[in-house]
């Protein structure tokens, strides 16, 4: 038979039809029963700058900040699928701390059932009574907590977020030294959680970890959908900016809503990566 | 407290009577009663029931120096079973290396029925509270940690964790539930008062103490409420800052400038005992205390509603209305609470 082109490319298109018609994006199906890891990653930053501990970055307070330190605690984990039904991660293990400069920046869930995820909740710090209720003796948080300076003695409680340097403003003379110690004390819960859209799907298959990328924002403490000044807040002996209680802190766990994002998912993976 | 006596002794009995073959301790559940006149718990006890070894243990820790830097300041310390678990005539305490805090040591009595603790309300939670005196600098300076790592030196006590607690660890959080069930237990419920409002043997009042009685529900109940004799408020009565102090009271805790110079209403069980009285112990007499309520009252902006009627503040009191009241106050002694061997050292 004569070569015809166009039956080549009909036969060609007839192939590549079949070929589409697989399922979509997923190359394996869920199956029942089984489970998987997964890594959640915390990329720190600054206003869409890597966060480096001793770097100066400045807000639009007109402050100056040298960060020294940030560290946080995330817990009650919850994996949520399209449809709505949601994995709530064991309670007793779901406490996490993040810390910059323990290198601490990976939540490790393990045996999470195999689904696909578009949602991640969590919460930012300790919701204490229940936290209270729940622990068991196997995971000793309070010593870890403690180990990366996110708890109170003098006022029992976690701190959720501590976040310390120096700054200089124009408002105060010379550099002085700032201490944000965010956290819930007996008369307000500061407790927060937040709902985050993963941008891609993430695939939990036995032997396939995703690892859920997230970028977090350590400039809208202070600086996000309320302002606060650290010249405002300074000492009486004009040394320096402490802010671990009262108003401020209620208006720091408004902030927060706003500190973290999935910035993108990477899926089939079997160990942690850092991009 | 009759109730739990009973039962911890009827559980000892189940337990020889076990048909083991080898005699194993285990660990056994508390029976814990609410006295029938008082209000119900205000700590939820079902996460962290007391049982008998986790009593034991936390007794044990109570007494144990090794709970500070220097092994040598216990909880029992500055807590003596024999004023209520006060620090007998101590304004403020001495902890470690002989330096002074800047609190009265308040009553350890019953804690459950308690929604905050400390006179500033530094926490709210039987379990966690023991945290801040372990930590603070001037009375124990130490941390669970290091605790932790000196107790698992002690064989005594590697036996005690692992029979209290079914992860059997020397571990910070079982430091403090052990602390927790003691604390559940060590209620006091058994005053003259007590027998009087249940109807019970030697409950009689004299005349003076009913007149007592009656003067306090209309001046001094709405703040010392309930059988309990503290409504758990943080209120600013009155009395004007040490200078030397200025303690600020709730606001440190909270950050909130209406929460300036309010210290928790402190219960007046066994209140015979624990002079001196206030959160900085600046008085030394039930008389004093009265004194100050009648003619001492400062004015402040936080000053609390109830000590400032129309342009009088305080509570008058003639001395004959004192009297009564404080021989009202003395029947609040609980006898048996502060000579309970349940509660004191044990070997």
């Amino acid at each position: 038979m004569k070569f015809q082109l166009k039956n080549t490319i009909a036969i060609l298109a007839l192939t590549f039809l079949f070929v589409s018609c697989s399922s979509d994006d997923d190359s394996s199906s869920v199956t029942e029963g089984t489970s998987g890891d997964v890594e959640l990653y915390f990329d720190n930053g600054v206003n869409g700058d890597a966060l480096i501990l001793g770097n100066t970055y400045t807000n639009s307070n007109g402050e100056s900040l040298t960060i020294n330190r940030l560290n946080y605690i995330i817990s009650n984990v919850v994996l949520i699928k399209e449809d709505g039904t949601e994995y709530t991660y064991p309670k007793e293990e779901s406490y996490f701390v993040i810390s910059a400069e323990g290198n601490l920046l990976t939540a490790h869930l393990e045996n999470v059932p195999a689904g696909d995820y578009t949602q991640l909740k969590f919460g930012i710090g300790v919701d204490e009574q229940r936290y209270l209720q729940g622990e068991t003796a196997q995971q000793s948080f309070w010593d870890l907590a403690t180990e990366y300076s996110l708890t109170w003695t003098w006022s029992t409680g976690y701190r959720f977020i501590n976040f310390e340097g120096t700054y200089t403003s124009s408002e105060v003379d010379g550099e002085k030294t700032f201490q944000v110690h965010q956290g819930s004390n007996t008369a307000t819960d500061n407790y927060r959680e937040v709902t985050l859209l993963l941008p891609t799907t993430a695939r939990v298959r036995e032997g396939e970890m995703p690892n859920i990328h997230l970028k977090t924002d350590a400039n809208v403490i202070l600086d996000g959908v309320n302002k606060i000044k650290l010249a405002d807040n300074i000492n009486e002996a004009q040394t320096a900016t402490a802010i671990m209680g009262g108003e401020n802190l209620i208006t720091i766990a408004e902030n927060t809503l706003n500190m973290f994002v999935v910035d993108h998912v990477h899926n089939g993976g079997h160990s942690s990566h850092q991009d | 407290m009759r109730t739990i006596i009973l039962s911890l002794l009827l559980g000892c009995l189940l337990v020889s009577c076990s048909k083991e073959e080898e005699y194993t301790e285990v660990d056994k559940p508390l029976d814990f009663q609410v006295p029938s006149n008082f209000p119900p718990l205000a700590q939820d006890i079902s996460y962290n029931m007391p049982t008998e070894k986790g009593f034991e243990l936390g007794r044990k820790l109570f007494y144990d120096g090794r709970l500070s830097a220097d092994n040598t300041i216990s909880c029992s310390f500055c807590h003596e079973q024999g004023y209520a678990f006060t620090h007998h005539g101590h304004d403020f305490s001495h902890g470690i290396y002989d330096q002074v805090g800047t609190r009265n040591a308040p009553a350890v009595q019953n804690m459950a029925f308690q929604s905050e603790y400390f006179y500033d309300g530094a926490s709210n939670s039987i379990e966690m509270l023991s945290i801040v005196p372990i930590h603070n600098p001037k009375e124990m300076d130490e941390t669970l940690q290091g605790i932790a790592e000196k107790l698992m030196q002690d064989t005594e006590y590697v036996k005690l964790f692992g029979l209290a607690f079914e992860d059997k660890q020397v571990s910070s959080g079982n430091i403090l539930k052990a602390l927790g069930q003691f604390m559940t237990v060590m209620v006091s419920a058994n005053s003259r008062y007590d027998k009087h409002v249940r109807n019970e043997p030697g409950g009689d009042f004299t005349s003076q103490e009913e007149q007592g009685i009656a003067l306090f529900q209309q001046k001094c109940a709405v703040c010392h409420k309930t059988d309990l004799f503290t409504d758990s408020a943080f209120r600013n009565n009155g009395l004007p800052p040490n200078p030397n102090l200025n303690d600020l009271g709730r606001e440190i805790v909270t950050g909130f400038a209406t929460d300036r110079y309010k210290f928790k209403v402190p219960s007046l069980r066994n209140v015979e005992l624990t002079a001196p009285y206030m959160h900085d112990g600046r008085f030394g007499s039930l008389q004093s205390v009265l004194n100050f309520y009648a003619n001492g009252v400062a004015d402040s902006e936080t000053l609390d509603d109830e000590l400032r009627h129309e342009d009088i503040l305080g509570i008058p009191l003639t001395q004959e209305e004192k009297d009564a009241l404080i021989a009202f106050l003395k029947t609040l002694t609980d006898e048996e609470y502060i000579s309970n061997p349940l509660f004191y050292y044990q070997t």
